[in-house]
C-alpha cells in the first residue's frame, strides 16, 4: 500500500474563481523523496497545504496509510497533523521567541493544553529538542532569539521543529527559495538526511530544476494546477523542460 | 451590469447632493433672515409647505439633477467614474445633451422600467445618441473645460461652500464676542499665574481632601481601571480578531458580536459611563474607576484585536501544521508577536485614563478632578491654578516615562 495517495484533488479559490488545482492524482511510496516543480502560481503550495488540510480542498481525496484525511473531523485531523512535519519558504518561526521555544512548538500536539499554555513541557521533550537542535548543528544557539539567526540557520530551526513531531511525512514548501545557493545545499542535505536515515517520506517543492534533479528520486511537475510530468528526474529533457516552464525559459544551475 | 450600477448609484448621489444643497440653502436663508438671538425658542422650525409645494420641491430637485447629468459629468457620475459620450466616443454635442435631458425624463417617469429593459444601454440614451462610458484618467485632456467649470466642479464648490456657511451659522460663531468679552476671563488667567498651593498637603477643611490626596486617588483610579481593563480586553481581543475567529459561521458570529461590543462601548465616552455609575454605585472614585474600566475594555479591545489581525500569518500556519489546537496556536504563534504592542498600548491607555480621571469628576467621579470642579464653581481661580499646575506636571512626567518605556519595548 502506498504511503500517501492523492485522488482527483481540486482546489478552487472562491474569490475570483481561481482554479489552483484541478484533478491532481498521484501516490507516494513510504520513504520516497518526491519533488514538485513548476512556475510560481502553478499550485505547488496549495497541493502541499491540501495534504495536511491547512487549505481545505474543494473536492478529491487524500489518504495517508489508507486513512482518508479529507473527511476527518478537525480534532482527528489535528492528531494526524502531528505525524506530518512541514517546512516553509519563509521559515515561519516566531521571531521574538527563542530557538528552543520555536522547536518545542513542534511538540504541542502531543501535550495537553493547559501545561503548554503555561509554557511547561515535559523533561523528555526538552531533551528531545536539544537532540533535534544538535542534529541540525544549532545546539549552541538554543537560547538565542530566532530573528538573530541567519536565513539558513532559521530554516534549520524549522527543520528541527518538524523533527520534534517525529514525522512520517515531511512536506517542504520551497524550503530553500529564500536562501543563497551554498546555504540551499546545506539545508537540502539535512532534509535528505532525514529522508535516508529516518525513512521519512519527503515531498518538497523546489524552484530550481538542478536542485530537483540532485535531491529528488521522482519529480512531479505542475502547470496551472495540472500534472504535466510524473517520472524520474532523468526523463526531463529540453523538450519536457520547455513544456513545464514555457518556451521562453532557460535552465539555470544552482551549484 | 457595472454601468447599470454606476448609473443607479450616481443618480442616487446626485439626488442626495441636490436635496442637501436645497436644504442647506433654505436653512441658511432662514437663519440669516428670521432667526434672532433673543428668540431662542424660534430657532429651528421645520420648513412648512403645503402638499403641492413639496411636490414642486421634488420636481425641482429632479430637474436640477437631470440638468447636471446631461451637461458634463455631475458630481455623482464623477465619483463613480462615468460620463456621457456620444455613440462615436467623443463628447456629446449640445443638441445631444438637450435630447438626453428630455428623454431622461422618460427614464424617471417610467420609474426606471425603461432602464431595466436594457440596463447596460437604456433606450433614452440610444434615442439621444449618447451612452455612459468610463471616465478617462485625469490628465488625458478629455475635458474641454477646466474641471471647476464643469457641472461636477460647480456642484462640488456649492457643496463645500454651503456646508461651511451653514456650519458657521449653526455653531453660532461670533468673532466679536471673542474680543469684546475677553476682559471677563482676565480673573481666571490671573489666578492661573498666581497659583495657590495652600492645600497641597493639608486637606481643604471643606472638601476634606488635599491636592496630593486627590492626585494619588486619581493615579490609582487610572491604574486600577487600566490593569483590570487590560485583563478583560486581552482575552477578548483574540475573540475579536478576524484571522483567529473567522473559521466558521459560529466563529463569525462571536467575532462580529465582540467587535460590535467594542464599537458600541467605545462610542459612549467615559463621562457618560461615569454619570451612569455615579447613580448606580454612588458618587466618588469608585464610580469614576468603573467608568474608566468599561471604556478601557472597549478601547483597548479594539486596538488589541487590530494588532492581532496584523500579525505575520506564517507562524500561525506553522504551529497549526504541528497539530496544535486553537488555544495553543494563539499562545505560541500569536501572543509572542503582539506582546510588545499590547504593552505599549496599555501604557498609553494609562496616560489617557489619568487625564480622563479628572474629567469624570465633572459628573461625580472623584479624585483630583473633584477639587478642580469645586474650586471652579466657587470661582477660586488661584486654587484652580494650583491644581492644574500640579496635574500638568504629573501628566508631563507620565508622558515622558511611558514614552520612554514604549520606545524601549517596541
Amino acid at each position: 500500500m502506498p504511503h500517501l495517495v492523492v485522488e482527483k484533488l481540486t482546489k478552487v479559490y472562491e474569490r475570483g474563481k481561481v482554479r489552483a488545482l484541478s484533478n491532481v492524482s498521484f501516490s507516494v511510496e513510504k520513504g520516497e523523496f518526491l519533488v514538485l516543480i513548476g512556475l510560481s502560481g502553478s499550485g505547488k503550495s496549495t497541493l502541499l497545504r491540501c495534504i495536511n488540510r491547512l487549505v481545505e480542498p474543494t473536492s478529491g481525496r487524500v489518504f495517508l496509510n489508507g486513512l482518508e484525511l479529507t473527511q476527518l473531523s478537525p480534532r482527528a485531523m489535528r492528531k494526524i497533523r502531528r505525524k506530518i512535519g512541514m517546512v516553509f519558504q519563509q521559515f515561519n518561526l516566531v521571531k521574538r521567541a527563542t530557538v528552543l521555544q520555536n522547536v518545542l512548538a513542534g511538540r504541542l500536539g502531543y501535550n495537553p493544553t493547559l501545561p503548554t499554555l503555561l509554557g511547561r513541557f515535559p523533561k523528555r521533550d526538552i531533551l528531545r529538542a536539544q537532540e533535534c537542535l544538535a542534529r541540525v548543528g544549532l545546539l549552541d544557539k538554543m537560547y538565542m532569539r530566532a530573528d538573530q539567526l541567519s536565513g539558513g540557520q532559521q530554516q534549520r530551526v524549522g527543520i528541527a521543529r518538524a523533527l520534534m513531531q517525529e514525522p512520517e511525512l515531511l512536506l517542504a514548501d520551497e524550503p530553500v527559495s529564500a536562501l543563497d545557493p551554498a546555504t540551499s545545499h546545506s539545508v537540502m542535505q539535512y532534509i535528505e538526511q532525514i529522508n535516508k536515515e529516518d525513512g521519512v517520506t519527503v515531498i518538497a517543492s523546489l524552484h530550481f530544476l538542478s536542485l530537483a534533479r540532485r535531491y529528488g528520486q521522482r519529480i512531479i511537475a505542475l502547470k496551472s494546477g495540472e500534472i504535466v510530468f510524473d517520472g524520474l528526474p532523468e526523463a526531463i529533457d529540453d523538450q519536457k523542460f520547455k513544456e513545464i516552464y514555457g518556451e521562453e525559459a532557460e535552465e539555470v544551475e544552482v551549484r | 451590469m457595472k454601468l447599470f450600477k454606476a448609473r443607479l448609484l450616481s443618480l442616487l448621489l446626485d439626488l442626495a447632493l441636490w436635496t442637501y444643497l436645497l436644504y442647506s440653502g433654505f436653512t441658511l436663508h432662514y437663519l440669516m433672515t428670521r432667526w434672532r438671538v433673543w428668540e431662542p425658542e424660534a430657532k429651528f422650525i421645520a420648513p412648512t409647505l403645503p402638499g403641492w409645494g413639496w411636490a414642486f420641491v421634488v420636481w425641482g430637485i429632479l430637474e436640477l439633477v437631470l440638468l447636471t447629468r446631461a451637461f458634463g459629468p455631475s458630481l455623482g457620475q464623477r465619483i463613480l467614474g462615468v460620463w456621457l459620450v456620444s455613440e462615436s466616443g467623443s463628447p456629446p454635442s449640445f443638441s445631444q445633451r438637450w435630447a438626453y435631458f428630455l428623454f431622461a425624463h422618460l427614464g424617471i417617469l417610467s420609474l426606471g422600467i425603461i432602464v431595466f429593459l436594457a440596463p447596460e444601454h437604456p433606450r433614452y440614451e440610444r434615442w439621444a445618441g449618447v451612452r455612459l462610458a468610463p471616465l478617462p484618467p485625469p490628465g488625458s485632456g478629455a475635458f474641454r473645460r477646466r474641471w471647476y467649470l464643469t457641472a461636477y466642479g460647480i456642484s462640488a464648490f456649492l457643496f463645500v461652500g454651503m456646508t461651511l456657511a451653514l456650519g458657521w451659522r449653526l455653531t453660532e460663531i461670533d468673532l466679536q464676542n471673542l474680543v469684546r468679552r475677553a476682559s471677563r476671563s482676565i480673573r481666571i488667567w490671573r489666578g492661573l499665574i498666581n497659583p495657590d498651593f495652600r492645600y497641597l498637603f493639608t486637606p481643604d477643611p471643606r472638601i476634606k481632601l488635599s491636592f496630593i490626596d486627590g492626585l494619588v486617588q486619581s493615579l490609582y483610579m487610572a491604574l486600577l481601571a487600566t490593569v483590570a481593563g487590560t485583563a478583560v480586553a486581552f482575552p477578548l481581543s483574540f475573540v475579536g480578531a478576524r484571522n483567529i475567529m473567522a473559521r466558521g459561521p459560529l466563529g463569525w458570529l462571536v467575532y462580529s458580536f465582540t467587535r460590535g461590543f467594542f464599537n458600541v462601548f467605545r462610542a459612549v465616552e467615559s463621562v457618560y459611563w461615569a454619570s451612569i455609575f455615579a447613580i448606580w454605585v454612588g458618587f466618588g472614585p469608585f464610580a469614576g474607576s468603573m467608568a474608566l474600566f468599561i471604556h478601557t475594555i472597549a478601547a483597548l479591545g479594539k486596538l488589541f484585536s487590530e494588532q492581532v489581525e496584523h500579525i505575520d500569518p506564517g507562524p500561525v500556519e506553522a504551529v497549526t501544521a504541528t497539530g496544535a489546537n486553537l488555544l495553543q496556536v494563539v499562545r505560541y504563534a500569536v501572543v509572542p508577536q503582539v506582546i510588545p504592542q499590547f504593552l505599549a498600548f496599555t501604557l498609553y491607555r494609562w496616560d489617557i485614563n489619568l487625564r480622563m480621571a479628572t474629567v469624570v469628576a465633572l459628573v461625580g467621579g472623584g479624585g483630583i478632578g473633584r477639587l478642580l470642579f469645586e474650586y471652579k464653581d466657587d470661582l477660586q481661580w488661584s486654587l484652580v491654578g494650583g491644581v492644574i499646575i500640579l496635574f500638568m506636571i504629573t501628566v508631563w512626567i507620565m508622558d515622558y516615562v511611558s514614552g520612554w518605556v514604549r520606545e524601549r519595548i517596541t
